[in-house]
């Protein structure tokens, strides 16, 4: 193996065996074989081309030839989390600066018995072993129809993994309070790569709202997070990306999602940021009766670049879906959707409603939509819109007629398309700053 | 909130010559897709008048409203229409809201993620810029809000919700009445507004209309049935079949028509022609 290593001209690769004596102090004892295992794993693919099936559409060439360095702290004040737009909301928050835990901008006060909410190592030993049973058990497709077995991402992250944090709400516990994952990008030199990664425990009957912020204070960066959730039997999660690093970023984030019985998951990812942002989000629906909410809101300016994937697997009967992703694009932006729903043979009774819908502002704009739904069962609802066009005439006219100009009612649907998604999220602080900042960013 | 709404409005005195004329459309042709809609129509409204446009499906109804509104689907292959001393064939949608005329829409449109209220403020504050006035204040407006909605009886939740959006047809159709009357526009085009609706949002929306009856303010009912006419009582009934005004008279007219059918019209139409 160490020959392997010695040859390669990966910057991942090359930081890694540099990297870990500071993970082995930062992480659990039980990481290390992960990460042994992680980097041979990613090692074997690298870093993708267009080549490859699952980036088809995306070039990631940019993470060959900016040079990275790994995400060492950096001093962030808590005056600076002001220009960000998530930065001072009322929250239990947890931060990361370019991916190291930043205690002095994270939330301390003592939690409710039951609930826990930190990196994993202040953890306590209880919870530390639920880790181990659980960390990079979710992040997997092995096995799952159709997949091409392309992880190499999740590789990554694993091959880094250190100061991971963990969102514990244990049987019956309900947190109110909003959980804020805050990661920072703070660099003044060089690009800066980090690979968070998160792991959210509901119990059964569990409560959480959970939000994952993304940003950069300065510089850019290369930000690869893992979160790994696992929802018991009617547990209840609402989990909010927020995407908004630097223009000159790339970001590449994978969300696994585990549910049992009669538990609602709903997921916002919000992207307006980076020069490529990359998400896949894949649920596996492991129960009856379980509600599965994937909204999703992006916008593209400039040449930016935002590809989702997502995957839902209906491994069981009786459970509903519900997928919404809008984007808007404009200028060169290039937009990806692919959006798979695998439905069992058992799982009768799946009700699946995909919807993906672009705006294109300029005729330079382009996005790429691919429904890919699969059905195994023969007792199903499952429909899918795709639809990429300019905006409703109808909807024009009649803000017209109302005396609004054309070009403020163009502006207005715009900001429409996508704030209706934003107003899913059902925590109002965070709902009503998303909102401005979408409303500043089509300005 | 009762109101009665058997007011006989025909006591408001129309004074001869004296009142300006708000519309007048002279011998307006509009086709869509090469389909003439409109062949020759011809209409004189003073303010303080309530005009209905009545006639059967596919007669011209809606499209006459549309185009008085501007919207861009219907050529207009001659004719005129003279609004309050302006060319309104000139004027983009949104200039003629600003100058004063108002369509309720036959089917008011959704618009998830626009607040009623948003949109609503974006429209005053439009138009105002439009006449070089200055913005409404936040205070101001709210208050202005208020009292229009409890006039027609909007449950205020209806505020917060976006545009029309899971609206039931009576609550669309009386969010467009008070934006007509939050808006007050000189000139009022009511596109089948009756349509839909049941007795209770009827008499609901029929006061609110009633409400904004004004000697400046001009009122064109468009309506297949005579029901909606019980309330907002007009001072003229036109009969618009194939695209032409073939007959005109008082309220009486609509009666009549509710009588008869609109069959009879036709049969006089061809035993003339």
């Amino acid at each position: 193996m160490n020959s392997l290593l010695d040859t390669t001209t990966d910057p991942f690769v090359d930081g890694y065996a540099a990297i870990k004596p500071l993970l082995e102090i930062e992480g659990l004892p039980f990481f290390s074989p992960l990460r042994e295992q992680a980097i041979r794993t990613y090692q074997e693919f690298g870093i993708p081309t267009r080549r490859d099936e699952e980036f088809k559409y995306t070039s990631l060439r940019a993470l060959q030839e900016k040079k990275y360095k790994f995400g060492f702290g950096a001093n962030v004040d808590r005056e600076d989390l002001e220009v960000f737009t998530l930065g001072l909301i009322e929250a239990f928050t947890v931060s990361f600066v370019n991916g190291q835990y930043a205690p002095e901008l994270s939330t301390h006060i003592e939690l409710p018995e039951g609930i826990y909410v930190g990196i994993a190592s202040d953890a306590p030993a209880d919870i530390q072993d639920e880790i181990q049973a659980q960390l990079g058990k979710i992040a997997t497709l092995q096995g799952r129809l159709g997949t091409t077995n392309d992880e190499r991402f999740v590789a990554l992250n694993t091959a880094y993994l250190g100061e991971v944090a963990v969102v514990y709400v244990g049987k019956g516990k309900s947190f109110e309070t909003p959980i804020h994952l805050q990661y920072i990008v703070s660099d003044k030199s060089n690009g800066t790569y980090s690979t968070p990664r998160v792991l959210i425990l509901l119990g059964e009957n569990a409560e959480a709202r959970v939000i994952e912020s993304f940003g950069t204070l300065c510089g850019f960066g290369f930000t690869c997070p893992v979160s790994e959730v696992r929802l018991a039997a009617s547990a209840r999660l609402e989990h909010t990306r927020y995407q908004d690093e630097s223009l000159d970023s790339i970001h590449v984030s994978n969300t696994y999602v585990h549910q049992e019985t009669k538990s609602v998951y709903t997921s916002n990812n919000i992207n307006f940021g980076c020069e490529v942002a990359r998400n896949d989000i894949n649920a596996f629906v492991d129960g009856e009766y379980c509600e599965t909410w994937l909204n999703s809101a992006n916008v593209g300016l400039g040449d930016q670049v935002i590809d989702n994937h997502t995957r839902i697997d209906h491994a069981k009967p009786n459970c509903q879906s519900f997928e919404v992703y809008k984007t808007i694009l404009k200028d060169k932006a290039e937009g990806v959707f692919n959006g798979k729903i695998f439905v069992y043979e058992d799982a009768q009774k799946t009700d699946a409603k995909q919807t993906n819908q672009a705006i294109l502002l300029s005729p330079t704009a382009t996005m790429n939509t691919k429904p890919q739904l699969e059905i195994f069962a023969d007792d199903v609802k499952c429909t899918h819109g795709a639809t990429i066009g300019q905006l409703a005439s109808d909807a024009l006219f009649y803000l017209r007629a109302r005396g609004i100009e054309k070009s403020r009612a163009e502006a207005l649907l715009v900001y429409a398309f996508a704030a209706e998604v934003l107003e899913k999220i059902q925590i109002d602080a965070v709902r009503d700053a998303l909102e401005a900042r979408l409303f500043e960013k089509l300005a | 909130m009762k109101v009665d709404i058997n007011v006989n409005y025909t006591m408001i005195p129309i004074v001869g010559n004296k009142v300006p004329l708000m519309l007048t459309i002279s011998n307006l042709h509009a086709s869509i897709e090469e389909k003439e809609i409109l062949r020759g129509v011809n209409l004189m409204v003073k303010a303080g008048e309530v005009h209905a446009i009545m006639g059967p499906n596919g007669s011209g109804k809606s499209t006459l409203a549309s185009i008085l509104a501007g919207k861009s689907d219907y050529e207009v292959t001659s004719g005129s229409v003279d609004f309050d001393g302006k060319d309104l064939l000139e004027l983009d949608p949104e200039e003629r809201a600003a100058e004063g005329l108002f369509l309720a829409f036959q089917y008011p449109v959704e618009i998830p993620g626009v607040t009623n209220t948003y949109f609503l403020r974006s429209a005053v504050n439009s138009i105002r810029k439009y006449r070089g006035e200055e913005d409404i204040s936040a205070k101001e407006f709210m208050v202005l809000v208020k009292e229009k909605a409890s006039k027609m009886e909007l449950d205020p939740s209806m505020l917060t919700r976006s545009v029309n959006e899971g609206f039931s047809g009576g609550e669309k159709k009386r969010n467009e009445i008070f934006q007509m009357a939050v808006l007050e526009p000189k000139m009022c085009v009511l596109d089948e507004t009756d349509s839909g609706l049941d007795i209770d949002a009827l008499k609901v929306v029929a006061n609110g209309v009633n409400a904004l009856r004004s000697p400046e303010r001009a009122t064109l009912v468009i309506t297949h049935y005579q029901r909606l006419l019980d309330y907002i009582v007009p001072d003229f009934v036109h009969v618009l079949v194939d695209g032409r005004i073939v007959r005109s008279g008082g309220k009486e007219l609509a009666l009549e028509l509710e009588a008869k059918g609109y069959d009879f019209i036709k049969e006089e139409i061809a035993a003339k022609a």
